[in-house]
Order: C-alpha cells, then structure tokens, then sequence
C-alpha cells in the first residue's frame, strides 16, 4: 500500500517537476510548483514526517509561492524568447555533466550499506510522546542556538527585502 | 534500513536533477528560483528519509532550518527581481551579466 501511494506521488512530483520546467507561461510553471511541493509534502507523510509535511503545505506552498505569484503578476512579464544556445559543444557538456552528476548522486544514494548508528527516537517513543511533542523537546533544547540564529536569519531577511524594494526618492 | 528506501533516495535524486537541468537551461529568473526550490526539496526527501532510516531527528531539523532559509530567499529574492525589472525591463537572465568581464 505504501509503495503503491510512494509510486504514485513520486510519480506525480516528477513530472510536476519537469512541466514547471517545460511550461511556456511563468504563472503555470507556478501553478505546476505547488502541485509539486503538495506531492512532496504525501512523501513527508508517507516517511512518519506529518509535521513537516503540514510546513511545507504551509511554508511552501502557501507562503513562498505565494510570493512568487505576486512577483509574476506584478512584473508583466513578456514571453521568453527560445534559448540561443550558440554552440552543440555547450549542449553536449550540459547533457553529459548532467548525466555525470545523477550517475554519481544514484552510485552514492544506492550503492552502500546504509545501515548505521540508530537514534533514539524509536516509534514506540513516538507512539507514546506524539511527533510534535518530541520534535519540541529537541528543537527548544539541543538546537535552541540554531533555532535563534534562524529567527535572526529571517529578521535580516525581511528588512533586507524592504530596503532594496523601496522606491529612492 | 527502512521498506523502500531505495526508492525515496532515486526519488530526491531524480528531483534533485530535474532541478538542476531547469535552472542550468531556462533564463527566466522567476523559473530558476522555482527550480532551485525544486532541488531543496529534492535534499530535503533524502534528509527525512535518513531521519526515519536512522531513527533521529537531525534530518527533519535540516529541513526545517532548509525551510526557514528558502523562505528568506523568497523574500530578498524576490525584491531584488523587482529591482532588476525596474532598471532594465525584464528579468532575463542573460541580459544582467554585470559580473561578466
């Protein structure tokens, strides 16, 4: 059962990911985005992550693209011309650093033994405390630094993008 | 070792990939941020799924902290392709080579 629910929305993030690609128009190519990160949010779930998969419906396809819609909308873009790709040298080398890059990824990804160290967060532990619970105790006692270093992050972030889209007078 | 591992970790990396190539290939910039969003979600599959291989939370962390920063991205990102449409008109990447000698 899970394998055929991973197949399938594997399946569907795939090609999700490949028309935000092909699609002519910037709108359908954000359009086709959040169908994808919808899709990754069923493989959160599908991996006992059903937090992260609420965030990233929230984060991601509520926030961020909602921010980039904004920004097609507000920009009138024209559409893209084809690209000039002058030369078949660049396309081959593309291609095949391409080709390169996913045999490596696959060879690391799936060709060792990938069995170490378990954690301690068993299911047992889980099925007891709740995921949001054990999530909590970890994220407000061992990665307190990180958590606030982010927070700052994002604070650094929202006075950087005002600075730079106010209008100088 | 968790039942289909294998195929989430091809799966990130497919995504991973598919990322890649869209951002090495379109010159829209607004396609290009998509994609690389494309490619964190990619690492982010394969962080969460070590997490649960492992049986730590370390991976959903990652994806998390991930998030936030994507998130900032979005934000100066965005505002800084507003700034380039409105000096040159359009947000071609191949018209802003500014750094290119």
């Amino acid at each position: 059962m899970e394998l055929v629910f991973l197949l399938i929305c594997g399946g569907l993030a795939v090609i999700s990911s490949l028309l935000v690609i092909f699609a002519r128009s910037t709108l359908h190519s954000a359009l086709w985005m959040v169908f994808s990160f919808f899709m990754v949010a069923v493989i959160y779930v599908l991996l006992h992550a059903q937090f992260l998969a609420m965030l990233q419906i929230i984060i991601y396809a509520g926030a961020i693209m909602m921010f980039i819609i904004f920004a097609v909308m507000m920009l009138n873009l024209r559409q893209e011309r084809d690209a000039k790709v002058n030369t078949r040298i660049s396309k081959v080398v593309g291609v095949g650093a391409l080709i390169v890059l996913f045999l490596e990824l696959m060879l690391v990804s799936l060709g060792q033994n990938l069995n170490a160290i378990q954690g301690p967060i068993t299911d047992t532990l889980v099925a007891t405390y709740g995921r949001v619970a054990v999530i909590s105790n970890f994220l407000f006692a061992d990665y307190l630094l990180p958590f606030e270093v982010v927070s700052i992050l994002l604070t650094a972030g929202v006075i950087g993008a005002v600075v730079l889209a106010k209008r100088v007078k | 070792m968790i039942e289909n591992q294998s195929i989430y970790l091809a799966l990130s990396v497919v995504l991973f990939i598919i990322g890649a190539a869209g951002a090495v290939c379109r010159r829209n910039a607004i396609v290009v941020f998509m994609c690389i969003e494309i490619m964190l979600g990619g690492v982010s599959i394969a962080f969460v799924t070590f997490s649960r291989a492992h049986q730590s939370l370390d991976g959903i962390f990652m994806v998390l902290f991930v998030m936030a920063v994507a998130a900032a991205e979005a934000a100066v990102g965005l505002a800084i392709f507003v700034l380039m449409y409105r000096k040159h008109g359009s947000i071609d990447l191949d018209k802003f080579n500014l750094l290119k000698w």
